[in-house]
């Protein structure tokens, strides 16, 4: 089985955010550039399924720091790393790479395309649809545990309050995963570095395709706070203030 | 101009978000256009009971199978937007509609924003708000029509529940393509609600990924246990196997209302958000004070979650002593 995944990178979203001077981007300056979390499971999903099946694993990056990811990616067992060149200090939009990863999806004979179900860029959509509906192929998105038996597979998807639905399916397939069937493994600095000397591949982007999409006028941080009262910082001012609060609500004792 | 509003149930329940979809859709009609309530699944009953303020409903009735796999919806969904062109598509930001909203999208060559939490309307074209890096932005989108919009569970209100007259009810035989699909349903699993049911518990303590390690969720345990409450997570708490999955809340665990909800350490993305933004008591920890929790809690506090489940525990097991 050929399968390729796909690997974001995106500002680490976890610090402070600024805008941009152009008011439409944010300032990606100062801020760190980190595999996107959906990503770091479909890469893990697809070892699994290397390991369970054998396979020929392929990933491709795209965004800052790809040739970074590309190597762990290969220390935790791709065996062909390709960069999706995209444009410095930009969004990565996913219904702008989509035809890309079709492209190369068929380039490489891909039987499995793996993408993370979202990223927290994607606000003009989701990459697994677009990628399985440019190539025609079935696609499913939240899955959290694939299981491949010859070209035949069984992707189970979350719904919400725990239910879980299986459904079958048969390759060639695009599945957008949530989390993989096991957590993502460490690797270690030993087999980093023997992966830095692993070829890092080229790919050059192609066109959408799509005549018309929405546009981002501007970006704003939202107003803070909402109507809530700040407690502020200090643990034993905040616990003071909390234990009377629920106190007076009838809520600290069991 | 025709909008569309997709709608979703299974199990003989309709999806409360569908009727904000239909909300949504009939809060940007203008004179003479016409809001189309699009169902898909086996409880069409329930969908012409519920979906009056629509102007018509056209559903896709399954007799057999319970979930219709996106596959089919989309499919389905393609079919009615081929034969009414209408002018907007709205989907739910849910399961379902992550496949759809994007399939649609790439078939038809429309534009598509997700996440959305406003819209306006200027004649052929919408401003939109929505939602980027974990509800840490917003998003003001310009697209002209037709377009296909995937909305925020919660981001409109409901529109009123009634029956919708039988004359404009259109219904599709879903089966055929349920047989064909190239996705097929095989199993549905429903947890044992039984171990714990986080719906009906009154005070729940809920960490995030900022408790950082699996021995430090004692501590909240530990905390929660004297409040009388209920250890809860968010996502990565029960990806890392930290909590067990019943224990999740949010858009792919429970959507939860209890009386008391302190959250330690949760970032608040709108997904997180979903499950329990409706509690009585919102108390949120989070050493970022730019964090999004921040936006729906009663009181915020910007301290090490640790000091103060410490300074908290102190008090309390004081308290119970006296
Ligand atoms: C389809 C789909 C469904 C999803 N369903 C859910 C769901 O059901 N539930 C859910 O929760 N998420 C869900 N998510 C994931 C969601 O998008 C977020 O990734 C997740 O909610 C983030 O969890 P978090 O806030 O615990 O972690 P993070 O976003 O990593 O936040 C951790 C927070 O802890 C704070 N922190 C760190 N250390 C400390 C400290 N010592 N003291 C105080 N604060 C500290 C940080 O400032 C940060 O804000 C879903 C995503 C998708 C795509």
């Amino acid at each position: 089985m050929n399968i390729l995944v796909v690997l974001r990178m995106i500002p680490d979203s976890a610090g402070e955010l600024q805008l941009a001077e152009d008011g439409r981007s944010i300032d990606r300056e100062w801020l760190d550039f980190q595999l996107n979390d959906f990503d770091d499971h479909a890469l893990e999903e697809a070892i699994l399924l290397k390991e369970a099946g054998g396979a020929k694993v392929t990933a491709v990056a795209v965004g800052e720091g790809a040739n970074r990811v590309l190597q762990m990616a290969a220390a935790r067992g791709a065996d062909e790393v390709v960069a999706l060149q995209s444009e410095e200090d930009a969004m990565i939009s996913s219904r702008e790479i989509a035809a890309s990863i079709a492209a190369m999806a068929r380039a490489k004979s891909a039987d499995l395309v793996l993408c993370g179900v979202q990223s927290s860029e994607d606000v003009f959509g989701q990459l697994a649809p677009y990628v399985g509906a440019l190539l025609d192929w079935p696609h499913v998105s939240g899955t959290n545990r694939i299981v491949a038996n010859g070209a035949v597979l069984r992707v189970t998807q979350e719904r919400g309050a725990g239910v879980a639905v299986t459904y079958e399916l048969a390759t060639p397939a695009v599945l957008g995963v949530q989390t993989a069937s096991k957590a993502p493994r460490y690797v270690s600095g030993s087999k980093l570095r023997e992966a830095s000397k692993t070829p890092i591949g080229r790919a050059t982007p192609e066109s959408s395709g799509f005549e018309r999409s929405a546009e981002i006028i501007t970006l704003r941080l939202p107003v803070q706070g909402g109507s809530g009262e700040n407690l502020g910082g200090n643990a034993e001012t905040v616990a003071d203030r909390l234990v009377s609060i629920l106190a007076a609500k009838g809520l600290a004792r069991n | 101009m025709k909008l569309i509003a997709c709608t979703e149930g299974h199990s003989s329940k309709i999806e409360a978000f569908s009727l904000e979809m239909i909300a949504a859709a009939r809060s940007l009609a203008q004179a003479g256009d016409e809001v189309v309530a699009f169902f898909a699944g086996r409880d069409t009953e329930g969908a012409s009971a519920s979906f009056g303020a629509a102007d018509r409903l056209i559903v896709a009735r399954a007799t057999k199978s319970d979930v219709i796999p996106a596959e089919t919806y989309a499919l389905l969904l393609r079919d009615v937007i081929t034969a009414e062109s209408p002018g907007l598509v709205l989907v739910p930001y849910s399961a379902n509609g992550l496949d759809v909203a994007a399939d649609i999208a790439a078939r038809t060559g429309w534009p598509l924003v997700s996440y959305v939490n406003e819209i306006k309307r200027h004649g052929e074209s919408l401003t939109i708000v929505a939602q980027m890096y974990g509800g840490k932005i917003l998003a003001e989108c310009e697209v002209q029509l037709p377009a296909i919009l995937m909305i925020n569970p919660g981001a409109f209100a409901e529109a009123p529940p009634g029956a919708i007259t039988a004359v404009s009810v259109q219904t599709i035989d879903a089966d055929p393509a349920l047989t064909s699909g190239k996705v097929k349903m095989v199993a549905i699993d429903v947890p044992d609600y039984a171990d714990v049911d986080l719906t009906t518990a009154e005070r729940i303590v809920c960490v995030g990924r900022g408790i950082g390690d699996e021995a430090s969720i004692d501590l909240a345990r530990n905390l929660a246990t004297m409040l009388g409450a209920e250890i809860a997570g968010s996502r990565p708490v029960v990806d890392n196997g930290w909590l067990p999955k019943l224990r999740q809340v949010g858009k792919s665990g429970q959507k939860v209302k209890p009386k008391l909800y302190l959250a330690l350490g949760v970032s608040g993305a709108p997904e997180h958000l979903e499950g329990m933004s409706q509690a009585d008591l919102i108390i949120a920890v989070n050493t970022d004070p730019k964090a999004p929790i921040f936006n729906v809690a009663h009181y915020g506090a910007t301290c090490d979650l640790f000091d103060l489940v410490a300074n908290l525990s102190d008090r309390l097991r004081a308290g119970s002593g006296r």
